[in-house]
């Protein structure tokens, strides 16, 4: 299957919530929030701290791909822990340390053995609040943003996801990606006053929340926190986030790639934005897997009967503003890419004409609440779920709200959604095909 | 809660009864509400017979992602699906793996289906079809055309092994894959699906006499023979060996290795992966190569080292178990560069190995290194499932559980015992560099001339690192144009 990001997973039983683990939920004085869950996996602690700013926070012109950048430059160093003393800190500590950046949340996490959770609290705090870095660094790491960029420019896949973007929105920042527009990453190294303008909008208390999972003991952990990040001063920045008008309109768009690959065809509606409280977002997350997941009527004609599309499936990720819900199907012949697409809006509007099927609904409701479950099997990969869902929401309890959204909808939900979302105006369609092939 | 190996290896001994007294078990019991399954079989590419390459894989694949005698797939798909789990598989040389994780509420109808699928498999024309065309395109279009880094990697373990049984890719070639036919399946499964190449593991809160049951059950299969246990040695590499995929692209991807002696549980083992974690950890930036290439020059995204084989590592933090091989290479992993930089990159890191060689790890770095590698272990066995694969390997390597193993030995090792294991298997010559890239013969001509390669920076540097680059931009390859082959990527992996 697609690595589709993140088709939402949950979806609660009746009896037990849907995050099974307590948590401690606090917010200091400043404004900063800390959510600790204490797990049973031995030794193991993982810290996962969201940035409530991502590429959607990326509000002037040129400065697209800007959040990312930034979280490479968190890795510079401060006069306390620069960068060689930082890392060796890390390595003592035999921690996994990465970051990763989205349209609405930057995450840093650092996974380790229990005894040093002060140790890098205590570091992690340090940067948040007095990183520094050189002219000379910033514009150093300003090419390894572009070779991230290279390494991605490999995969159709990315293509495509750049230009839907374009396409599908006007005015709001998800109109680029978090990776940004190739001359904006080009110019980065001549953004070093914006870098720090960036820093002090948006690395703030008011703008974080620490998650700490594992081998780990609540009370220990706020007192911790507090030491060392209580000091860490609010700040005042709000972001106005232009609001995308509505589309009027179907559009397309079409990639000619450079060197020989299978066609695709992306199919995209304007979606819902995230809600623990509407039914709109998780009613589009369920069509998402009974209109085109392995178990579909689409899927088992497409890909197991007629065996002409060797890819398919669909995405409704999670976005603080409404984004998009995407189908992509990798084609196997260049001639049947407008048969496929037509297959495609097909599947759509039989969502529109009819109620679905209340038991394979019921059995899309069961694959979400298992798969939610299935995930949370180590300290790490606790703390990575929740950073989604905090990035969102900023309280664990948004999981248990969502799915108890989820167990509530039903055949004639599914049936207004579609007749709300899947709408010509709203469209938006992406191929891609080998140069020559179309 | 980890369970302590010692007490699964008495378990699989206790579990050699009567039926199926030459399968292996490993047993992982816990709390979990999951259920973790780890089924290997001796066999993988290295069994494909000549002109069949890729039979391994897709009978893998028609076992995981096909239908059995009394289901489709798109049955078994419909099973699966409320419960939220698959059967995934995993085709390595010597190592074939069928793995699964589900809810302890799913376990009776889900290994009902995996029992199916792994005992009594349909071998139906029409999953081939599309199995095979799956494979097909994925050499061809997700690796050869949309991913330059695994194919530089891929490309380098086929060019070093070359007339070897590690010869081909594991998931085969185009032109034998088009040649494979149903009945090519059903034999190799009946020869290598078998009692005595088999490990059947099992994790988590099953009840216990599940894998009793587990063991009656694939005893119905045959007993076959033990796999073999060696290989022959790869040819001998003479000179720097340079091979140039050819390809649209807007930077230049880099592999670069050969093959070494060492494998898990040699006495040099450790030393190298202590040398592998100061030199260049995977996907860390604490390792010298990262920090001398991306951190001081900004070359690239990452550059990092290795001394087993670790597939899709562009995908994941950690390696996957279950890749046990009895040889393995030394490998180099550049990520794309610019092609202005190309040249000076592939220099900085040749330079950095032989500066390396020369002058070994420096102590407080060696001391660095061990700390990091006995606490990281512990992350490398933070689920049920990966504990249950590294437990796997251990049994294959005859080696103690890779916790201990690891931690005890690391602690025992000297400085010099790392430096001269160093300088005994790693090189700077007789070795391939795999490189991906647009305009393929001006890169070569410039390998191959020796001219200076210098680096402009849009910024000031120390003048430490200057100097230094005035000798990198010397470094002296020792390229023969002879010995730069040119291949167009529409080659890669047809035959």
């Amino acid at each position: 299957m697609l690595a589709l990001g993140a088709v939402m997973a949950p979806a609660a039983g009746a009896a037990e919530k849907a995050f099974p683990y307590t948590y401690d939920q606090y917010d200091l004085a400043n404004g900063l929030r800390l959510i600790a869950v204490p797990t049973d996996f031995p030794n193991v602690v993982s810290v996962y701290i969201v940035v409530h700013a991502g590429s959607r926070n990326e509000v002037e012109p040129g400065k697209s791909g800007f959040a990312h950048f930034f979280e490479h430059m968190m890795f510079r160093g401060t006069k306390r822990y620069p960068k060689e003393r930082y890392e060796a800190v890390l390595r003592d500590a035999g921690a996994a340390s990465n970051a990763y950046t989205t349209d609405d949340r930057t995450v840093y996490h650092t996974t380790f053995s229990k005894e040093d959770l002060e140790t890098i609290l205590e570091m992690e705090a340090d940067r948040f609040q007095n990183l520094e870095y050189s002219v000379e660094d910033f514009r150093t790491e300003a090419l390894a943003v572009l070779g991230e960029y290279n390494k991605n420019a490999a995969s159709p896949m990315v293509k495509l996801h750049e230009v839907l973007r374009a396409t599908a929105f006007d005015r709001h920042t998800y109109k680029h990606t978090t990776m940004g527009f190739l001359e904006d990453i080009k110019d980065m190294p001549n953004q070093y006053a914006y870098s720090r303008q960036f820093f002090d909008r948006y690395y703030r208390p008011e703008y974080t929340t620490i998650i700490v999972v594992g081998d780990v003991e609540p009370k220990a952990v706020r007192a911790l926190v507090e030491k060392h990040w209580g000091g860490w001063k609010r700040g005042s920045y709000e972001v106005r986030i232009p609001a995308e008008p509505p589309q009027t309109a179907p559009r397309s768009a079409h990639v000619d790639w450079h060197s020989p690959t299978l066609p695709w065809v992306w199919v995209a509606f304007k979606g819902a934005a995230y809600s623990d409280i509407e039914k709109d977002q998780v009613t589009l997350d369920l069509i998402s897997f009974l209109g085109f997941s392995e178990t579909s009527p689409l899927y088992k004609k497409l890909v197991l009967e007629e065996q002409s599309v060797d890819l398919l499936g669909a995405s409704n990720p999670d976005r603080v503003d409404p984004y998009l819900f995407t189908v992509m199907a990798r084609v196997k012949k260049a001639e049947d890419v407008e048969r496929i697409r037509d297959e495609i809006l097909a599947t759509f509007r039989s969502f529109r004409d009819q109620p679905v099927d209340a038991a394979r609904l019921e059995a899309v409701k069961s694959h979400l609440r298992y798969a939610f479950a299935l995930g949370l099997d180590n300290s790490a990969a606790i703390a990575a779920t929740l950073a989604e869902y905090v990035g969102l929401r900023r309280t664990p309890e948004t999981i248990n709200r969502v799915f108890e959204l989820y167990r509530q909808i039903t055949p004639e939900d599914v049936q207004a959604v579609a007749r709300k979302y899947f709408v010509d105006s709203g469209r938006t369609i992406v191929t891609l095909s080998a140069r020559g092939a179309k | 809660m980890r369970t302590p190996l010692v007490l699964a290896m008495a378990a699989a001994m206790l579990g050699c009864g009567r039926t199926g007294e030459r399968i292996r078990t490993l047993e992982l019991p816990g709390t979990s509400p999951l259920v973790s399954f780890r089924i290997v079989f001796l066999t993988g590419a290295a069994s494909d017979p000549e002109g069949k390459q890729g039979l391994a894989h897709l009978t893998a694949a028609m076992l995981a992602q096909g239908g059995t005698r009394g289901r489709s797939y798109q049955q078994i798909l419909d099973e699966m699906f409320p419960m939220a789990t698959a059967v995934r598989f995993q085709v390595d040389k010597e190592m074939t793996t069928f793995s699964a994780v589900t809810h302890v509420d799913n376990l009776e109808r889900f290994y009902g289906l995996l029992r199916e699928m792994l005992l009594e498999p349909g071998w139906r024309e029409e999953d081939l079809k599309r199995l095979r065309e799956q494979t097909i395109n994925f050499l061809r279009v997700s690796l050869r055309g949309n991913n330059e880094e695994e194919l530089a990697k891929e490309v380098l373990y086929n060019e070093i092994y070359r007339g070897h049984p590690y010869g081909h890719h594991n998931a085969g070639a185009v032109a034998a894959l088009e040649r494979i036919t149903r009945d090519d399946l059903q034999r190799f499964y009946a020869e290598q699906y078998t009692q005595s190449r088999l490990i059947l593991g099992v994790a988590g809160g099953y009840p216990k006499d599940f894998p009793a049951r587990l063991k009656r059950d694939f005893a119905r299969l045959a007993a076959g023979t033990p796999a073999p246990r060696e290989r022959p040695a790869p040819a001998k590499v003479e000179g720097v060996q340079v091979r140039l995929i050819e390809k649209e692209t807007r930077s230049v991807a880099y592999s670069i290795g050969f093959p070494i002696t060492v494998k898990r549980g040699d006495p040099d083992y450790l030393p190298l992966l202590l040398m592998q974690a100061y030199f260049g950890p995977h996907r860390t930036s604490g390792g010298r190569l990262f920090r001398r290439m991306r951190t001081e020059r900004g070359l690239n995204y990452g550059d990092y080292v290795y001394i087993e084989y670790f597939p899709r590592g562009m995908f994941q933090f950690e390696p996957d178990p279950n890749l046990a091989r009895p040889q393995q290479i030394f490998q180099i992993w550049i990520r794309p560069v610019e092609p202005a930089t190309a040249h000076f990159a592939l220099r900085l890191a040749l330079w950095e190995l032989d500066k390396l060689i020369r002058e070994g790890i420096p102590p407080e770095e060696f001391e660095q290194a061990r700390r990091y590698l006995a606490k990281y272990v512990n992350l490398l066995l933070k689920t049920k499932d990966a504990e249950l694969g590294y437990a796997i390997d251990s049994l294959y390597y005859g080696t103690p559980d890779y916790l201990s193993y690891v931690r005890d030995g690391i602690n025992k090792l000297t400085l010099d015992e790392v430096n001269a294991a160093i300088r005994r298997h790693l090189r700077t010559r007789d070795l391939y560099i795999v490189g991906v890239t647009a305009r393929a013969s001006e890169l070569a001509d410039r390998l191959a001339s020796e001219a200076p390669s210098p680096m402009r920076y849009n910024a000031p540097k120390p003048p430490e690192l200057l100097r230094e680059d005035k000798e990198v931009e010397r470094f002296r390859l020792g390229i023969d144009r002879a010995n730069i082959r040119i291949v167009p990527v529409e080659q890669v992996f047809e035959q």
